[in-house]
């Protein structure tokens, strides 16, 4: 009962400050207090709207918006998928070899400082002008975070569990698949988290770099825009942006959790 | 009786470990043969190396010497020794009671649904637990989580069953209920038992066989207890063999200091 009326409150409270916020944005667009760039800078709540229906229905240069999401969301999750495999890969690896963890653990360490938009000239070179490049960057955007994430998982492992696995006569491949890794959940779920955070950044900026019509995805859209001066449109993808951001938080990672952890009582 | 009736024998166990270059003796020379279907309780102040001998046993250590059940030498954990140990978090927090029984048992070739659920009902009612199947570890008591881990023990049908002072964590009224139990199924079940502990008195209630060890696994006192169950505290020669199980202990303890 308790609980219910604090999850309402936190919810009224959230929207009253939306509504907030958009009032103050609405008052300073029309306040024009930035004079001939108030447009640009401050474009009405309703002209962002439009923008946003016009994304969708006209697009630019003929191609709806839905082509440049569709787009990105195909390279971004073959890009997590293929960096939350490869984690899972060389961290099991780790943990069946000394002399392979050592060696991991110096790559994860080294690898983890290097911003994706950093490695993008010496990509491009290696693959060319094409959308390799970003499933590329996606994939080195998730693979150090996650495995860093395993890794210290696996650490931290209580000692009972392995033993309890090994008592029952389970080893190798089936300990880690049966053992380490379920023990591992809270740790891979929150690897997930900061894998995804990542991996939609790197994405996004990315694609605004090095963005090509062979290649049209979110962040070229926004430039796009940016160039044409079509600042409302560029406000109204920022906020598809957010919601695809929040889409995915609430509709993949949340219930992820509430399923795992959260039903084992690994979590408050 | 027979030589055929040994379950257990250890022969010349010696167990270090290594800290800094220093070695430090745990257990030295110890020599056991366990019969079958005893229940052998093992009393001995903290430090004493009762805990190492038993991981020994169970495969979690290495060591020298050598440990055999039913005379094939043994250096590796497996099934025949199931531990029972003390933390209230040995079962799996990702699995329901359920799972946790029939994991191992999956792992030991049995596939039928039927039969799993069936081996899982009837050990939790040796247990006196029933209708938790559904449950996660997490939503369960320790006396409770404990019972699973004992059903979990039993249902794999090992020769040795050792546990660690799995009660020593529970409440009194609790760890009594828990006691009576054990006893019960240890005298209808066709399984050897080496039980741990602090507590006299549960050494005595429980144990077919009491021992005493002193630093290093030295062996003190090491005689069946011939006291009919259940035993009371009223029961003919409780008092003498608490007395002499307390003062061996105490012994030990004086000297500690």
């Amino acid at each position: 009962m308790n609980k219910s009326k604090e999850k309402v409150y936190r919810l009224v409270v959230q929207i009253c400050f939306v509504i907030m916020v958009a009032v103050i944005w609405e008052v300073t667009a029309r306040a024009h207090i930035f004079g001939e760039r108030s447009e640009l800078v401050f474009p009405t709540l309703e002209a962002i709207a439009k923008a946003f229906i016009d994304n969708f229905a006209i697009g630019y240069a003929g191609t709806s918006f839905w082509f440049y999401i569709l787009n990105s969301l195909q390279l971004l999750l073959l890009g997590l998928f293929i960096g939350i495999v490869l984690s899972f890969v060389f961290t099991g690896l780790s943990i069946m070899s000394k002399t392979f963890h050592y060696i991991y653990d110096l790559i994860v360490a080294v690898f983890d400082l290097l911003p994706g938009v950093a490695l993008l000239p010496v990509v491009i070179i290696i693959f060319g002008i094409n959308p390799a490049v970003i499933v590329f960057l996606v994939v080195h955007a998730v693979i150090w975070p996650m495995s860093r994430n395993i890794l210290d998982g696996f650490w931290a492992v209580p000692k009972i569990y392995i033993e309890a696995g090994k008592n029952i006569g389970i080893h190798g491949i089936k300990l880690l698949m049966g053992i380490y890794i379920p023990a591992t959940t809270s740790y891979i779920v929150s690897g997930i988290k900061v894998s995804w955070a990542r991996a939609w950044r790197g994405l996004i900026s990315a694609e605004m770099i090095f963005g090509i019509a062979s290649c049209p995805g979110i962040g070229l859209y926004i430039n796009q825009m940016r160039t044409n001066l079509k600042n409302a449109e560029m406000y109204a993808t920022l906020i598809v942006i957010i919601i695809i951001g929040m889409i995915v938080q609430y509709g993949v990672l949340e219930p992820i959790e509430k399923h795992t952890i959260k039903r084992w009582g690994m979590t408050r | 009786m027979t030589e055929k009736n040994i379950v257990l024998e250890i022969k010349h166990l010696k167990k270090a470990f290594y800290d800094n270059g220093f070695e430090e003796e745990i257990v030295a020379d110890f020599n056991l043969q366990v019969e079958k279907n005893e229940f052998l309780c093992i009393l001995g102040p903290s430090g004493c190396g009762k805990t190492t001998l038993l991981r020994c046993i169970a495969g979690f250590e290495k060591y020298q010497g050598e440990i055999l059940v039913n005379g094939q030498l043994k250096k590796e954990p497996g099934v025949d020794r199931i531990m029972v140990f003390q933390d209230f978090n040995q079962l799996f927090p990702w699995k329901t009671v359920e799972k946790n029984i029939q994991y191992p048992l999956k792992q030991q070739g049995i596939r039928d649904k039927k039969e799993l659920d069936r081996i899982t009902a009837e050990y939790l009612a040796k247990v006196n637990l029933n209708g938790i199947q559904k449950k996660y570890p997490h939503q369960l008591s320790g006396g409770m989580k404990q019972r699973v881990a004992i059903a979990k023990a039993l249902a794999l049908k090992p020769q040795i069953i050792l546990m660690d002072e799995p009660f020593a964590a529970l409440d009194a009224m609790t760890r009594n209920k828990l006691l009576a139990e054990v006893l019960l199924i240890s005298q209808n079940e066709d399984c050897t038992f080496i039980f741990i502990t602090h507590n006299i008195q549960e050494a005595i209630v429980l144990g077919s066989r009491v021992m005493v060890l002193a630093s290093k696994g030295e062996v003190k006192i090491d005689e069946k207890n011939t006291i009919e169950k259940p035993v009371t505290p009223a029961s003919e020669g409780y008092g003498n063999l608490w007395k002499r199980l307390h003062d061996a202990l105490e012994d030990e303890s004086a000297q500690e200091q």
